[in-house]
């Protein structure tokens, strides 16, 4: 430890002991390397950590499994990555009421298991479930394709448990599935990067798995096509969990598909049998009337497999696009905004949810830097043309050519009197959230 | 002038002087809501827009005046009163649904709009705004925004919070914000989502665009009528415990049962002591899949009799013993004390038995209807408030039921808010800390606590007074709860 200089060393290690710090290689933003890593091993001690950062005005940036470290501005201050992967466990589980309490640190993965052996699931996925961590997901508000049915995360957690930048541990909402007791102050955390404090546990609910599961995997010629029978599905009777579309590119890169060519739907359909067939028949009619070429049932195996490559799609470690962004617009909006990519510029991978109305647009650089930057500011001025909003989940290293946030309008102001009240000394992710809080 | 007159004055500068009330015969329509408390406000201001709630806000503010936001008044938790005098801020004249994108499935209305109001106005596209408080013939969107407010349906398909995309609101200078939008997501602090249940303390909503759902293509209700209460309370257990989530899991026990055979005459069997509705909807084929089952898990808890309906004439005969029990409670006693909390739903059978035992032993009989599916009591306590004893038995009654919701891991409220009636019990949730980091989002509202002061966080003993069946009425002919 001796090797590691300076304040945040010697402050960290009083708090809870030199064990817990290792070097900060391996916990790079945006090229800035911090003085150390601490990896807490309970609330208390994260308590600690921060009492400490504040004290000694350190600039912390929470890590949970590292997916998502691309997401914010550049740091203002980083000396200390604060890895909440010790706090891993599940608190409380309680199966007959669908809710589980877990620690922040457990990965999406280690709970989606213990959560399997009695039928349930949480529903809400992101990629690279083997490292992202139920904090990191909820903090950066990335989620997969999930969302389509189950919507935001925000709406699965029923109580949190966090750390704020002044040390104190703080609890909000409970561990039953209805509450209006006292502020919803978990909805702050949840897409809050980290920034008014460090989520250490949270209780959610959760759901029954689908007793089968099966996809309808159907090819068209073009993207308008494969939307608008997407969005037919959406305005139809079936249910899915899930429903994409995507093109060439995203097929070709996540080898989701053998085929070389077309324009893919994928929904992911779920229920007792009977339920599961009528929906298949409902979703494939909608596809035929669209002009699919081709359509192809995945089975349960298959399902999940198909499933995991289109979440990971840009977020594996040999294939990383140079940007990633996901648009939000009014579902209507979507086919306009997808065409817009088609024409202008390098063309990304995208994979798109009709009826949800977002899109996951991936520029592969490929060597034409400037042209590629160029293509996303054009899709950001698309997608707040079209009533939303688009954020970059990824940018190239110290790159500050296009905000990550774009505007946010006139609410600004409330979010910064926000970051004042919880973080006055500016001590988490500072610089890293919208409008550089 | 007097203070009061040049406030008066200002506000009626603003709205026009016919929407200013301040005579004391105007002033006492809103002394109350659906509560136990009540509190004469200075003047009752109804502004007609955005602007005007604007005005409003900078008028009072210029003298110092609190502001109580208020919807329809039907609150059971004392949120619209004015218990620190000031300005009432009616929003009952904002009632336009100011557009409906069928495309996109959303709405935006002003705050004014009563709730059911608004699923009429979609029905036509085969649209319906989901949560379905009880009182959703009179209570406005506004209202239900600021309890972030549930209903029978809100098992399956969510609560307020879960509906709304995006809200404009007021904030204590007066300036108009939007927060959240029309789509799914939006960079930046989940603002919108605090706004929801905060009880009309941080902003006052002027529009909400809220999601608007398909209606179902098949709806199945299933009546299950046990001997004994313990058994429907362990059916309800089961069902959730064998992964099946319908739109409304309601209960009603004994007393409840007796009440509603006298008014609506619902034809229970004799010596039935607690009635389950179940309804599930969605898909056809998973209807019938999910009322097979669920009938099969009835089975198991010796059910005195099950029937089921398709079609809607029949399924309203079936829900109308549930709906009609309120109104009927009066005839069991004059006044009841309703409260709201929510309980992990495996533990049911325990506490409603444990509810029962404090009835016993304080003499007050407790009449106990649920949305037992997502594990929200609301055992009404009857008593007659002429007898002073009564009435504070029956508050303490609600303390202890209260008390024991926390003791089993659960919460103070499910769908009625802290307000007023609970504030007493809030530390017994959350600690100094917990309460100062939600302090903490008035200064960042900037709220100066401008927005109806003195709730929700404990502020001492309050006051003591048992009228929620005036919300009752004002809830109109036929309410639930
Ligand atoms: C018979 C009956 C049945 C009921 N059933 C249910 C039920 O099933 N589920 C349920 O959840 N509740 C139920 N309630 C409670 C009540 O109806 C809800 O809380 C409802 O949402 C209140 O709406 P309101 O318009 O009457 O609001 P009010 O009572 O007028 O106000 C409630 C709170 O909202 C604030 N407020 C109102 N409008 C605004 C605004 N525009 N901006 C900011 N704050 C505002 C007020 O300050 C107050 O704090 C029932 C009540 C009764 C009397």
């Amino acid at each position: 430890m001796t090797t590691i200089p300076g304040t945040a060393v010697r402050s960290v290690s009083e708090a809870v002991g030199a064990e817990r710090l290792s070097g900060g290689e391996g916990r790079v933003i945006d090229g800035i390397r911090p003085a150390a890593a601490v990896a807490p091993e309970s609330t208390e001690e994260v308590s600690r950590v921060l009492g400490a950062a504040r004290r000694d005005g350190l600039g912390v940036a929470p890590r949970g499994g590292g997916t998502r470290m691309g997401l914010g501005g550049p740091p203002e201050r980083y000396d200390l990555s604060l890895d909440t992967s010790r706090l891993d466990r599940v608190a409380a589980h309680n199966p007959a009421d669908l809710t589980a309490t877990v620690e922040a640190g457990i990965t999406l993965d280690a709970l989606r298991e213990s959560l399997e052996e009695h039928g349930q699931f949480l529903a809400m996925d992101a990629p690279r479930p083997d490292l992202a961590t139920v904090g990191g997901t909820l903090a950066a508000g990335a989620i997969g394709p999930l969302k389509w049915q189950f919507g935001s995360p925000r709406d699965l957690v029923v109580g949190m448990k966090v750390v704020q930048a002044n040390g104190r541990v703080t609890k909000s909402g409970g561990r039953v599935v209805k509450n209006v007791s006292g502020y919803d102050m978990a909805r702050l955390h949840v897409g809050g990067l980290g920034t008014l404090g460090v989520i250490v546990e949270v209780s959610f609910k959760l759901t029954p798995l689908p007793r089968r599961q099966a996809t309808l995997l159907a090819a068209f010629d073009d993207s308008g096509p494969a939307l608008s029978a997407g969005l037919a599905i959406s305005n139809g009777w079936a249910a899915p969990l899930a429903m994409v579309t995507f093109d060439a590119e995203a097929n070709r890169r996540g080898g989701f598909t053998g085929s070389a060519r077309g324009y893919f739907l994928a929904v992911r359909l779920g229920g007792r049998p009977r339920t599961l067939d009528r929906q298949i028949d409902d979703c494939r009619r909608s596809c035929d009337r669209h002009g699919a070429v081709c359509l192809e049932v995945v089975d349960a195996a298959g399902t999940p497999v198909l499933w995991s490559k289109i979440r990971d799609l840009g977020w594996m470690d040999d294939d990383a696009p140079e940007y990633t962004a996901r648009a939000s617009v009014p579902s209507s909006r979507l086919p306009g905004l997808i065409a817009g990519l088609e024409t202008g510029g390098p063309a990304p991978a995208v994979v798109a949810e009709p009826g949800y109305g977002s899109a996951l647009v991936h520029w592969f650089a490929d060597g034409e830097r400037d042209a590629v930057s160029g293509a996303v500011a054009d899709a950001r001025v698309g997608a707040v043309h079209a009533g939303g909003s688009l954020v970059l989940e990824r940018r190239p290293m110290g790159s500050r050519k296009i905000d990550p946030w774009g505007e946010v309008g006139g609410s600004l102001s409330i979010m910064r009197r926000m970051k004042e009240r919880y973080d006055p000394a500016r001590i988490l992710n500072p610089g890293r959230f919208v409008g550089g809080i | 002038m007097s203070a009061n007159a040049e406030l008066i004055a200002d506000l009626e500068a603003v709205v026009g002087g016919a929407y200013v009330l301040h005579e004391p015969e105007d002033l006492i329509v809103y002394e109350y809501d659906g509560s136990v408390d009540r509190g004469l406000p200075a003047a009752v201001v109804l502004p007609a827009s955005t602007e005007e709630v604007s005005g409003v806000v900078r008028a009072a503010r210029r003298h110092g005046a609190p502001i109580v936001p208020r919807g329809a008044g039907t609150g059971l938790s004392g949120g619209a009163i004015a218990h620190q005098g000031g300005v009432v801020a009616a929003l009952t004249r904002m009632t336009r649904i100011l557009e409906v994108d069928v495309d996109n499935r959303f709405a935006v209305v002003e705050p004014g709009v009563v709730n059911l109001d608004l699923t009429h106005a979609v029905e036509r596209h085969g649209l319906y705004y989901a949560p379905d408080p009880s009182s959703q013939k009179a209570c406005t969107i506004g209202g239900n925004v600021a309890e972030n407010s549930g209903g029978p349906h809100c098992l399956a398909y969510g609560v307020t919070t879960n509906h709304v995309l995006g809200l404009e609101v007021v904030t204590a200078d007066g300036s108009v914000h939007w927060l959240g939008g029309r789509t799914r997501e939006s960079p930046g602090y989940d603002l919108r989502g605090v706004v929801v249940g905060s009880e009309g303390t941080l902003a006052i909503v002027t529009k909400a665009a809220v999601r608007l759902l398909r209606r179902p293509e098949a709806v199945k209700t299933l009546l299950a009528v046990f001997r004994e209460l313990d058994d429907a309370s362990a059916a309800v257990s089961g069902v959730i415990a064998a992964g099946i989530v319908p739109a409304a899991i309601e209960m009603m026990d004994e007393l409840c049962i007796r009440a509603a055979e006298q008014s609506v005459h619902a034809g229970y069997p004799t010596g039935a002591g607690a009635v389950l509705l179940v309804e599930v909807d969605g898909l056809r084929e998973a209807v019938d899949e999910e009322v097979d089952e669920v009938e099969r898990v009835c089975l198991r808890y010796r059910p005195m009799e099950i029937r089921t309906a398709t079609d809607p004439e029949e399924r309203e005969r079936l829900w109308a013993g549930r709906k009609g029990v309120l109104g009927a409670l009066g005839r069991l006693a004059p006044n009841y004390y309703l409260v709201d909390g929510t309980i992990p739903r495996t533990r049911l059978v325990e506490v409603l038995s444990r509810i029962r035992e404090i009835s016993a032993e304080t003499g007050l009989p407790i009449a106990n209807l649920l949305h037992a599916g997502d594990g929200n009591l609301h055992p009404s306590v009857l008593f007659d408030e002429r007898n002073p004893d009564e009435a504070r038995t029956a508050l303490e009654i609600g303390g202890r039921i209260l008390e024991l919701c926390l003791e089993v891991g659960g919460v103070l409220s499910g769908e009625h808010g802290i307000g007023l009636e609970k504030q007493e019990y809030f530390s017994l949730m959350f600690d100094d800390d917990d309460m100062e980091s939600m302090a903490q989002l008035k200064p960042a509202f900037d709220t100066g606590d401008a927005f109806n002061p003195g709730k929700i966080f404990p502020a001492g003993a309050s006051c003591v007074d048992v009228f929620q069946s005036a919300a009752v009425a004002r809830a109109g002919a036929g309410a639930w709860v």
